[in-house]
Formats: structure tokens, C-alpha cells, sequence
């Protein structure tokens, strides 16, 4: 029983709790969008709930392992695997979606990952996981199959990254205003800061490394709150607030000659 | 011939600079077309007839007539060879480069204003 690992537990906690009020604040505002930005919407809905429910056996599993039950830990790591191998799918739906614009096409492409994720869940199932590893920080688990681990980190990681870095490119190379490239570079950034290091929480063998990846996954939650949900504070210190006005009702024609009437107020 | 100048994506172009006030050269259907039919024609004559073969949807004969006097022979653009013949000059060259660069600036606009458009 160690302290570092309820500190762990409530890492996990926190990203759970932040994944889903994220995805919740993201749906309830749903009707607010467009019809050409509810796919992307969905899927990036889809895509934190995945993350909540990878985190929330995890926190299970940590507390299983402060109170010493590696059975509960060994069987919430195979019940976080299910979500985790599917992170990939809503976030390749969601960058193929805004860059072509085809939802048959993003579609089809992300079922290839769909793929992907089952074929990693069926070797991780099959090949087990040695463990748990209870160290003072996080407990553990090696997965048993060289082919699963190249098989995530291949198909789940490299590419849909690798996709995000060029959206990223992308958005970097274009003249924009300064508030839409807060609001279109900042959830990407976020989302691969999220994917990049649960990709390390999953596959290291050092404790520290894997509670360091867990804060930046929630650091990661909470930029992405940020793009979409930015502080007066924020918004002024970067000059991206938007500016409140009313038209002007009056006429230009009578504005010029406001000056004149007074000048003929004063000679009268 | 006729399938090398997109009518249709000229008009769009030029509606777009129009929609940013720029009501002349890039933003005027006249001259976007004038200036790719003498661009295409290089090194050749290009007929009055050729030209009004792309503008007679948007002007009549004697604005087309007018434009080409006022605007391209004017600024040296294109120079008048025969009776109704007309060749393109460097500079008009360099203005239908310009125009090739405006086309890609209203793609990669439009390409962006779709990306962020379909950004939740």
C-alpha cells in the first residue's frame, strides 16, 4: 500500500471525470453546429468518451492494486484494453472527415482501424500479460506479443499522429485569423497530447514514466477544454477574444455632415 | 480549345474577389477571360471572334471592344496586329501569371474556409 498509487488512482480519476463532462459539454452544444461539422463533432465525442472509459477501469485497477486484488487488476487492464484499441478509429474518422470532407470515405478508412484495434485486442487476449507489477507508484503489466505491440504502435499510434502533424501542417501554413487558429490548432494539439502519451502509459515499464504520461494525458484534457472553452484571460492575453458591437444605425451620409451642423450651430 | 478556360470556375473566382472589393483586374469576369484567351494563344493571333466565344455570356460586343482598348492595349497588355487580331505582350504574360496566382489563392481559400467549416 502505497501513497503513490492513490495519487495514481486519482490522476486516472481525473482524466475520467474531465473525458466525459468534455464529451458531454461537446454534445450538449451539438445543435450549435452545422450539418458539414456534426460527423467530425461525433466522432470527436465518440473519441472522449474512449478516453474516459480507458481511464475509468484504470482507476479501478489502481485502487485494486492499493488494496493488494491483482485479480481485479489483471481484469480491468483486459476491460481498458477494449476502449483503448478503438481510440484510434473517431480520431482518424475525425482528420480524414475535416481534410476531404467525405464521410463514406473517412468512414471506411477508419474501418480499417477498427481492424487494426481488433487484431491487437485478439493478440493481447490470446498472448496474456505478465503481471501485475506493484511498484510504489502504478502497477504494471508486459503484454506477451511482440506482434500486439507492433500492431498498436504501427496501427494505432504512428499513423493517426502522423495525420494529426499534417493537419497540424496544414493549418500552420495558411493565413488565418488569429482566433480560428487558437480554435482549429489547439484541440489538435490536445488530442495528440491525449493519444501520444496513452500510447506511453500503455507501453512503459517504468513507473515514473507511466504516472509522467498520465499527468500530461490530463494536462492534454484540460487544453483541450481550453480550445474550445478559452478564458476571458486567455482570450485577452492572446488577442483572440471576439469583439462585442451593434451596428451603427445611422446613415455614413448624415456622419459627414454631423460636423457641419455643428460648425453652422457655432456661426449661428 | 473551348475545354481549356473554365468558364464557370473564372466567374467563381472573380465573384470572390468582387465579394472582397476588388471590383477590377482579378475580380472582373471581362478581364479574367480576355487575359486567359491571350494567354492561351501565345505567340499567336487571337481573334475578336475567340474572345467573344467566352465573354458574349457576361458583356456585349462593345464593352469587350472598349476593354480591350481601354485596359490591354492601354497598358500595353496585348497589342492590336490586325483588324480585329490581337497578340499578347511580356507584360500581359505577367499579368496572366498573376491570374493563375490568383486561382490558386481562391483554392486554397476555399480548401481552408472548408476545413474550418467543418471543424466542430
Amino acid at each position: 500500500m502505497s501513497a503513490g498509487l492513490l495519487l495514481n488512482a486519482t490522476i486516472c480519476f481525473a482524466i475520467t471525470i474531465s473525458s466525459f463532462a468534455f464529451a458531454w459539454v461537446l454534445a450538449r452544444g451539438g445543435p450549435e453546429h452545422n450539418d458539414k461539422s456534426k460527423p467530425a463533432l461525433w466522432s470527436l465525442i465518440i473519441l472522449w468518451l474512449l478516453v474516459g472509459l480507458t481511464y475509468l477501469p484504470t482507476t479501478v485497477r489502481m485502487i485494486a492494486a492499493y488494496l493488494d486484488y491483482p485479480q481485479i487488476d489483471i481484469i480491468m487492464y483486459y476491460v481498458a484494453a477494449v476502449p483503448f484499441s478503438f481510440v484510434a478509429v473517431p480520431l482518424v474518422f475525425f482528420i480524414l472527415y475535416v481534410i476531404i470532407g467525405d464521410q463514406r470515405i473517412s468512414g471506411y478508412i477508419s474501418f480499417l482501424f477498427v481492424l487494426f484495434g481488433t487484431a491487437y485486442l485478439v493478440l493481447l487476449y490470446s498472448s496474456g500479460v505478465i503481471g501485475p507489477t506493484i511498484t510504489p507508484l502504478t502497477s504494471l503489466f508486459t503484454i506477451n506479443s511482440d506482434i500486439a505491440i507492433n500492431i498498436y504502435l504501427i496501427g494505432l499510434f504512428v499513423i493517426p499522429t502522423a495525420m494529426i502533424i499534417g493537419l497540424l501542417f496544414l493549418i500552420f501554413l495558411q493565413r488565418m485569423p488569429k482566433r480560428l487558429r487558437y480554435r482549429t490548432a489547439l484541440p489538435l494539439v490536445a488530442i495528440s497530447f491525449v493519444f501520444d502519451f496513452m500510447l506511453t502509459d500503455m507501453i512503459t515499464l517504468d513507473d515514473a514514466m507511466q504516472l509522467a504520461a498520465r499527468i500530461f494525458v490530463l494536462i492534454g484534457t484540460v487544453q483541450a477544454f481550453l480550445a474550445y472553452f478559452p478564458p476571458m484571460t486567455l482570450q485577452e492575453k492572446l488577442g483572440i477574444q471576439k469583439y462585442e458591437y451593434n451596428l451603427y444605425k445611422k446613415d455614413d451620409d448624415q456622419d459627414f455632415d454631423e460636423d457641419d451642423e455643428e460648425e453652422a450651430t457655432i456661426n449661428v | 480549345m473551348s475545354d481549356d478556360i473554365d468558364v464557370k470556375l473564372e466567374q467563381e473566382v472573380a465573384e470572390f474577389y468582387q465579394s472582397l472589393g476588388i471590383h477590377q483586374g482579378p475580380g472582373d469576369i471581362q478581364y479574367r477571360l480576355i487575359l486567359k484567351v491571350l494567354s492561351r494563344n501565345e505567340g499567336k493571333v487571337t481573334e475578336f471572334s475567340e474572345i467573344r466565344e467566352y465573354t458574349d455570356k457576361f458583356a456585349d460586343k462593345g464593352s469587350i471592344g472598349s476593354k480591350m482598348k481601354t485596359v490591354f492595349q492601354l497598358e500595353g497588355l496585348a497589342e492590336k496586329v490586325k483588324r480585329g487580331g490581337y497578340i499578347i505582350t511580356d507584360k500581359g504574360l505577367t499579368a496572366s501569371n498573376f491570374l493563375k496566382d490568383t486561382t490558386a489563392f481562391y483554392k486554397k481559400n476555399k480548401r481552408m474556409g472548408e476545413i474550418i467549416e467543418r471543424m466542430p
